[in-house]
C-alpha cells in the first residue's frame, strides 16, 4: 500500500510538469504584446518596456521563463497580473466562491442522479424509468449554456424565484441555480451509471443466493444490489469533483459567478499569462490528487482490488 | 457425471444407502447440440442484427439521416440567403414565409437555423474522424508494444488527460483568433479529444493481444505485424467505435460553446452555437430567438448519443443497457 502510494506520487510530477509546461508553451504563443497593450493609445516608451519586460522575464526565452515560473511557484508565489495584483490574491479570491459551487453541484448530482438512477433502475422498463431516461438524455444533449440560458429566463426572470445573477461575494441562495446549471450534465450520466448497474446486478447470482436465504427484499437491495452497483458511480463522482472545479467557466460565465472559471476566462482574453499557468497549475493539481484519492476508496470499497 | 454413482457404490452399509436421482441427459445434450445448418454470422452481422430491432437506432437513423440530408441540400427547405438581414424585421414575430420570425439583426431564424447545420455536422463529422485515427493510432501503439512505448504514451495521455478540454481548446483558439476556417476548431478539438479514444484503444488492444487465437496463430508461423492487422485489430475495433459515435454529439456541443464564448467560428460564420450566443442579448423579450437554434443543436446531439448507446448495446452484448 505504502509502496503502491508513493509510485502513485511519483507519477504524478512528471504529469503535473507536462500539463503546465504544455500550458506553458500555449500561453507564450498567444499573439499580442501585452507590454504594448498596457501603453494603450499612447506612443512606447522603450526605456520603460524594457523594464517591465524585464520585470516580469518577459525578455528571458521561453524555458527560462518557464524555470524561473516553476522556482517562485514552489513557494506559492506566482507573480503579478499585468496591472500588479499579485496573482495569488486574485485566486485567493476567486477559488473560495468556486469551491461552494462546485460542492453544491457535486451534492446536487450526487445526491438526485444516485436517486433518480435507483429508482429507474429499479422500475426498469416501466412508465417512471422511461422519464428519467428521457430527462438524462436531454440533459446530456442540451448544451450547459442553453440548460444555463433557459433557467436563467424562466426562474430568475418569469418567476422569480432566484436571483437572475450572482455578482460579488454570492451566497447559497445565488450560487443555487448556478450549481444546478453545473451539475445537471453530471447528474444525467450519474442516472444512467447507476441505472446499468442496479439493473445488471439485480440479476447476479449473489442476490438470488441471498433472496434464497431468506433475506428480505429490501435487505438484498441495500446491502448487495445497491453497495456493488455504488462502486463504479464512486469512481464517477471523485473524478467530477476536480472536473466540477476546472468546468465551471460557462456556469459562472452565465451567471456572473465571480470565481476560478470566470477568472480564467477573463485571463484568456486579455491574455494574462501568468494568471491562466497558475490556475492551470492549481486545478492539474487537484485534478490529479482527486483521481489518487478516488483510486484509494475504489480499493477501500471493493475488497476484490488490493493495491500491493 | 459418474461421480455420484461411485459413491453410492462404496456407501452400501445397510440403512446407509443414499438416494440419488437418475441424471436427465436431456438438458445436457440440448446445450452441447450445435445446429450445423445455421449460416456462420460474424460478430457484425450479429450487431447489425440487434441493431436493426431496438427502436433507438430506429430514431436515431432517421434523424441523423434528415439532419445529414439538411446539412447537404439546405436550399430545399429555404429559399433565402441566411445572410440577408434587414433592419427593418429586427425582433418581429413569425409570419408567412417566416415561420422562426426574426432576430435583432433582422435575418431570418428558420433559414439560419437550416444553414447552421451544415457547419455544426462539419465540426462534429471532421472532429470525430481525425480524433479516431488519431486516438486509436496512439492507443494501438501504446497497447500492442507495451514496455517504454507504452510508458511513454501513457505519460502523454495522462498530461493531456489533466488538462480540461474546454479550458485548453480556448487558449489555442484565441491564437487563431483571425481564422475563419472551421478546421481551426476540428484541429483543436482533435489536440484535446484523442485522449479518450488512445486510453479505450489501448485497452482494447492489449486485451485482443493475449487472445489465444494469436498464440495459436504465432504458433503457425505468423509474423506480429500480421497478427496486428489480421486479428488485433478486428476484434479491438467494437469499443473504439462505440465512443467515436457517443463523442460526434459532444464535438458539436464543444463548437457550439465554443462559439457562444467568442472564440470559436466568427460571426460571419453561420452556426448555432453563434446564433445562440448572439440571441442571448434580446433573451429577456424574445426567448424564442434562443430557442430554435438551441433546439436544432439539442436534437442532433440527441440523435448522435442515442445511435451511439445502440451501437453500444449491438456491439458490447455484456453491457446493454435497456
Amino acid at each position: 500500500m505504502g509502496k503502491y502510494l508513493l509510485r502513485r506520487i511519483l507519477q504524478m510530477i512528471p504529469v503535473v510538469l507536462g500539463t503546465t509546461l504544455l500550458v506553458y508553451a500555449l500561453v507564450f504563443a498567444l499573439p499580442g504584446d501585452p507590454v504594448k497593450a498596457m501603453f494603450g493609445d499612447k506612443p512606447v516608451n522603450q526605456a520603460v518596456a524594457a523594464q517591465i519586460r524585464a520585470e516580469y522575464n518577459l525578455d528571458k526565452p521561453f524555458i527560462i521563463q518557464y524555470l524561473l515560473f516553476l522556482k517562485n511557484a514552489l513557494t506559492l508565489d506566482f507573480g503579478n497580473t499585468f496591472a500588479g495584483q499579485p496573482v495569488i490574491d486574485e485566486i485567493g479570491r476567486a477559488f473560495p466562491v468556486t469551491i461552494r459551487l462546485a460542492l453544491m453541484a457535486f451534492v446536487f448530482e450526487a445526491v438526485f442522479g444516485v436517486l433518480f438512477g435507483i429508482i429507474s433502475g429499479i422500475n426498469k422498463g416501466r412508465w417512471g424509468d422511461t422519464v428519467i431516461l428521457i430527462i438524462s438524455l436531454l440533459l446530456i444533449s442540451v448544451p450547459t449554456f442553453v440548460t444555463g440560458f433557459i433557467m436563467q429566463y424562466l426562474i430568475g426572470v418569469k418567476w422569480r424565484l432566484l436571483p437572475v445573477t450572482a455578482g460579488n461575494d454570492p451566497g447559497f441562495l445565488d450560487l443555487l441555480m448556478p450549481a444546478i446549471v453545473l451539475g445537471s450534465v453530471s447528474m444525467a450520466y450519474i442516472i444512467r451509471l447507476t441505472r446499468g448497474e442496479i439493473s445488471s446486478n439485480m440479476n447476479e447470482d449473489y442476490v438470488r443466493t441471498a433472496r434464497a436465504k431468506g433475506m428480505g427484499r429490501r435487505q438484498v437491495f441495500v446491502r448487495h444490489v445497491l453497495r456493488n452497483s455504488l462502486i463504479p458511480v464512486v469512481t464517477y463522482l471523485g473524478q467530477d469533483l476536480g472536473a466540477l472545479m476546472g468546468g465551471a467557466m460557462i456556469s459562472e460565465t452565465i451567471f456572473n459567478v465571480h470565481g476560478i472559471g470566470y477568472l480564467t476566462y477573463q485571463s484568456i482574453l486579455k491574455g494574462e499569462s501568468n494568471m491562466v499557468v497558475s490556475i492551470v497549475t492549481l486545478l492539474t493539481l487537484i485534478f490529479v490528487v482527486t483521481n489518487l484519492i478516488v483510486d484509494l476508496l475504489y480499493a477501500a470499497l471493493d475488497p476484490r482490488i488490493r493495491y500491493a | 457425471m459418474a461421480e455420484p454413482t461411485r459413491k453410492e457404490s462404496t456407501a452400501t452399509l445397510p440403512g446407509q444407502e443414499r438416494y440419488v436421482a437418475p441424471i436427465d441427459e436431456t438438458p445436457l445434450q440440448a446445450v452441447d447440440s450445435i445446429d450445423e445448418s445455421a449460416p456462420a454470422t460474424s460478430m457484425w452481422a450479429d450487431a447489425w442484427r440487434t441493431l436493426r430491432r431496438n427502436p433507438m437506432f430506429i430514431i436515431s437513423a432517421i434523424l441523423i439521416i434528415f439532419v445529414v440530408f439538411v446539412a447537404l441540400f439546405p436550399g430545399v427547405l429555404t429559399k433565402q440567403n441566411p445572410n440577408y438581414c434587414n433592419l427593418d424585421n429586427s425582433l418581429e414575430p413569425a409570419k408567412a414565409g417566416h415561420p422562426f420570425g426574426f432576430d435583432l439583426q433582422g435575418c431570418d431564424v428558420y433559414t439560419r437555423t437550416i444553414y447552421g447545420t451544415r457547419t455544426s455536422l462539419s465540426v462534429g463529422l471532421l472532429s470525430t474522424i481525425l480524433v479516431v485515427v488519431l486516438g486509436a493510432f496512439i492507443g494501438a501503439l501504446a497497447g500492442f508494444f507495451g514496455g517504454w512505448v507504452d510508458a511513454v504514451l501513457s505519460r502523454l495521455t495522462d498530461i493531456f488527460l489533466a488538462l480540461p478540454i474546454l479550458l485548453g481548446a480556448i487558449v489555442v483558439l484565441q491564437m487563431f483568433k483571425t481564422s475563419t476556417s472551421i478546421w481551426k476548431l476540428v484541429l483543436v478539438i482533435t489536440l484535446f479529444g484523442w485522449v479518450s479514444t488512445a486510453r479505450i484503444a489501448r485497452g482494447a488492444v492489449m486485451e485482443a493481444k493475449n487472445l489465444e487465437f494469436n498464440t495459436a496463430s504465432t504458433a503457425l508461423g505468423s509474423t506480429p505485424w500480421r497478427n496486428l492487422i489480421r486479428h488485433i485489430i478486428p476484434n479491438s475495433l467494437a469499443p473504439i467505435i462505440v465512443i467515436g459515435t457517443t463523442s460526434l454529439g459532444s464535438y458539436i456541443v464543444l463548437e457550439a460553446t465554443l462559439s457562444f464564448l467568442g472564440v470559436g467560428l466568427p460571426t460571419t460564420t453561420v452556426s448555432w452555437g453563434g446564433d445562440i450566443s448572439s440571441a442571448q442579448s434580446v433573451l429577456r423579450t424574445n426567448p424564442s430567438v434562443l430557442f430554435y437554434p438551441s433546439a436544432a443543436l439539442a436534437i442532433t446531439v440527441l440523435a448522435f448519443i442515442m445511435m451511439g448507446d445502440a451501437v453500444k448495446d449491438a456491439l458490447d452484448p455484456k453491457s446493454r443497457t435497456a
